[in-house]
This record gives structure tokens, C-alpha cells and sequence, in this order.
């Protein structure tokens, strides 16, 4: 197999729309495309080792690490960031909920947390203190300010109609 | 660096042949070796996109095949493992959190070969076997024999795993793992894989090995076979904790000293033991 250039050409479609980016080199990883070549800074390098949450971001529906994912492997795949929960200037209702159970303290975690959050409030169903925390456990939030967070997710899983 | 993505398993063992190359499943380790500066591959070989990884298949005589892509979501909602082979769906619910879960697969759990890692010692109890692929063919190892050392299994350079197959599981047995951990999801402090079945209080069915308390799962064979067919007392489970703890080989580290690891593992063992006996319904 002949070698390929180190840095390729790469379109990758982040909240419904086909983003291209001119040069993409192996090793770089979903979130430094979406960070530092799409301006979608919602997603936070906290740890860039898959550990604590910050950059989670959704691939074809379910939370994964954009840290952990490269971006050379995320073509064909629907990318959604924190930026894609609602439309400008709306707020998705997990959002709603951490907002108006005052579940942010410093908010690096938030992006990460409304993510993993989103996917689990996709069960139709109201959710434990348990589930939720199980849920959230791929999320570390440095001011330990879970319990809000947790509350206003159990709210909102309460909440639907 | 280059990245290429084969799409069947024969081109991604050609293009595994370049010297410097990997492979690339889930990136829940390699990645996150790479973006700490650990490992930099002069080839990655991503397999995405050869579908036949990213299967499971269960055959009519109760065999399981997971293919290497296989996550470990997935994994931990295999229906298909039954009876004794549940070891493996317990093991992959523990492993980490749910957006880990979501990419990390079996494959590369496995070829990684951590030992405190959740797979090796469900694997050993499960006396799973991998299949391996190469320039020079196929070939299956027992997982007893793949996990070699820390961090070193029985992969040669230029192969890499297609799936680890489960034998079918004796009827009525019971398949457990135990993890003891500082936090769910860390990596072990000492696990327990188990699979057992009793009739009539007769052992049946034992296969137990311990993960994290030596380089590569514990398990004694040999006393397994001598249990069965008899009661599973206190004696007969002190038989085999003592012999398991000659095969263990513990390390101090950041999550618990060698010491800790030789104390708690055998009350795993027997603690373990004691909660498949109950699901059997057999008083110990």
C-alpha cells in the first residue's frame, strides 16, 4: 500500500449541516476539528484522555468522546455538539431544566453533561435519582455540583408529557 | 502518520503488514495514548468499516461469536449469551460509563490487554477463544493463552482479532462478575469471573478467575475439576481460594496495594460463589 498524504480533505456533517475542512491530519481528533476549525466551542477539552466528560458530544445518537474519536474516522456520521440541542436562541428542554433548577456552577461540564443528559431523557419514561446518576457517570463536574444537576434531570424526565 | 480504511478483513490484515502499523477500533485507548504523546503509529488502520467485525451471531449448538468491533453497549445487551456466557454481559456493563461504553469495543479491549482491565478474566471463565487473523491465516488461541503478560498478548505482529467465541454454556449454569473498585467504572482493585451450575448439590459446572491480582487472569483448572461432582462447602471453596491465591501475582498501584488486592480477592471468590449458589437455589 503506497503512503497517503499526512493530511486529507474531510466534509463532516456536525447539526444537520456538511461542514468541510481543508486539511485533517491522522491524529486529529473530532474535537479539535469542531473547536478549533468550526468554532463549535461548546464542547470543552477538560482531560482529552476520555475521562471526564467535558467533550461529549453525540455520533449517530448516542454520547461518545469527541476527544477519543478521530476526526478522519467520523465521515458519513451525524455529528450533533451542544451547539445542535435547539435552534439559535432556543433552548432544548434539558437545558430549560438546568437552568431553571440553577444546575450550573463554573459550566465547563454543562455541554458535556446536557449531552449525556439528552440521550437519557430520550427514554420515554420518568427517571430514578439512580438512572440518572448512572447516566451522568461519564461526566465529571469539578465544583461538585451534582445534586442540582441531577435534580433538574429527574425534573424534566417528570415533566414530559 | 497515515490513516487508511479498509473494508473487509483481508485488506485490513494487508495493510496491517507496513511496519509501525495499528489498528484503530474504538479509540477509547489508542487515542487517548496518542493525545497523551504515548503512542504515535505510522499507520492507522481503522476498522470501521469492515462490517463482519461488527457482528454477533449466536450458533444452533449455543456457541456465541462477537466480532472484534463489537461495543461494550453492546456487548452488555447480547441476548444471545446465555446461562454461564452471561459472565461477559456483566463484565461489559462495568466497564467504564456509558459514553465510553458507546465506543470502546471488545477487540480493543482486549488487544490492549490491561490486567486490570474487565474482559480478560470473563473471557478465562468463559473459556472463550479468540480468532485471530494474519498474513498466514487464521487461527483461534484460548483466552487463557492470549492474555501472556501485562499489557502483552499472543498477537503477532501484522494480526489482529476478528472475534472471540464463546463455547455454549451447560444449561442451567450461572455466569456472574464481581468488580471491586474505587469508583463504578474505574478499573478493578480485584474482579471475579464466574460460571457455575449444581444439581442436587453436586457441583456441576466451575470456572472462576480473578482479574487485577497478577499480570494475567488466575484460574486453577485443576482444582476446578476435582470439585466436581461434589458439595460446594466452606472447605471445598477454601481449596480453591488457596490454590488461586498461589496463582495470584499482585502489584501495589494507585487504586490498592498487592497486599489489600491478596485479602480481599479470595472473600470475593467465596462471596461470589455464595450468590450463584443462591441464584441456583442451592444452600451452601
Amino acid at each position: 500500500m503506497t503512503g497517503e498524504p499526512v493530511t486529507l480533505p474531510v466534509t463532516l456533517r456536525v447539526n444537520g449541516a456538511e461542514r468541510p475542512v481543508a486539511a485533517v491530519a491522522p491524529w486529529t481528533t473530532l474535537l479539535t476539528v469542531l473547536r478549533d476549525e468550526l468554532g463549535l466551542t461548546g464542547a470543552k477539552r477538560g482531560c482529552n484522555q476520555g475521562v471526564c466528560g467535558a467533550c461529549t458530544v453525540m455520533i449517530d445518537g448516542e454520547p461518545v468522546r469527541s476527544c477519543l474519536s478521530l476526526a478522519l474516522n467520523c465521515t458519513g456520521r451525524d455529528i450533533v455538539t451542544v451547539e445542535g440541542l435547539a435552534p439559535a436562541g432556543a433552548l432544548a428542554p434539558v437545558q430549560q431544566a438546568l437552568a431553571e433548577g440553577n444546575a450550573v456552577q463554573c459550566g465547563f461540564c454543562t455541554p458535556g453533561i446536557l449531552i449525556s443528559a439528552h440521550a437519557l431523557l430520550r427514554r420515554n419514561a420518568p427517571l430514578s435519582v439512580d438512572e440518572v446518576r448512572a447516566g451522568l457517570s461519564g461526566n465529571l463536574c469539578r465544583c461538585s455540583g451534582y445534586k442540582k444537576i441531577v435534580e433538574a434531570i429527574v425534573r424534566a424526565s417528570e415533566a414530559r408529557p | 502518520m497515515e490513516f487508511v480504511r479498509p473494508d473487509s478483513i483481508e485488506a485490513a490484515v494487508a495493510a496491517l503488514q507496513a511496519e509501525g502499523a495499528a489498528c484503530l477500533a474504538g479509540g477509547a485507548t489508542l487515542v487517548a495514548m496518542m493525545n497523551a504523546d504515548l503512542v504515535a503509529p505510522e499507520r492507522l488502520v481503522s476498522l470501521r468499516d469492515v462490517a463482519a467485525l461488527r457482528e454477533a451471531s449466536r450458533r444452533p449448538d449455543g456457541t456465541v461469536v462477537i466480532g472484534a468491533m463489537r461495543r461494550h453497549r453492546e456487548t452488555a445487551e447480547e441476548t444471545d449469551l446465555r446461562d454461564g456466557q452471561r459472565v461477559l454481559r456483566e463484565a461489559a456493563a462495568q466497564i467504564a460509563n456509558p459514553p465510553v461504553r458507546n465506543m470502546g469495543t471488545i477487540g480493543g479491549s482486549c488487544a490492549f490487554a490491561d490486567p486490570a482491565a474487565d474482559y480478560p478474566p470473563a473471557l478465562v471463565a468463559a473459556d472463550a477463544r479468540f480468532a485471530l487473523a494474519g498474513a498466514e491465516g487464521r487461527r483461534t488461541v484460548p483466552a487463557g493463552d492470549f492474555f501472556r503478560d501485562w499489557y502483552e498478548t499472543a498477537l503477532e505482529p501484522g494480526e489482529l482479532i476478528e472475534s472471540v467465541i464463546l463455547p455454549p454454556a451447560p444449561a442451567g449454569t450461572v455466569g456472574s462478575y464481581t468488580k471491586l473498585a474505587r469508583v463504578a467504572g474505574d478499573f478493578a482493585i480485584a474482579s471475579v469471573a464466574l460460571a457455575l451450575g449444581m444439581d442436587g448439590g453436586a457441583c456441576t459446572h466451575l470456572a472462576v478467575a480473578v482479574g487485577a491480582c497478577g499480570p494475567v487472569p488466575a484460574r486453577r483448572r485443576d482444582i476446578e475439576a476435582e470439585l466436581l461432582g461434589g458439595p460446594l462447602g466452606n472447605a471445598e471453596i477454601g481449596r480453591l481460594t488457596d490454590a488461586l491465591a498461589e496463582a495470584f501475582d499482585p502489584v501495589d498501584d494507585v487504586r490498592a496495594s498487592a497486599g489489600y488486592r491478596r485479602r480481599v480477592a479470595p472473600r470475593m471468590v467465596r462471596q461470589a460463589i455464595g450468590e450463584a449458589m443462591q441464584k441456583l437455589g442451592e444452600t451452601q
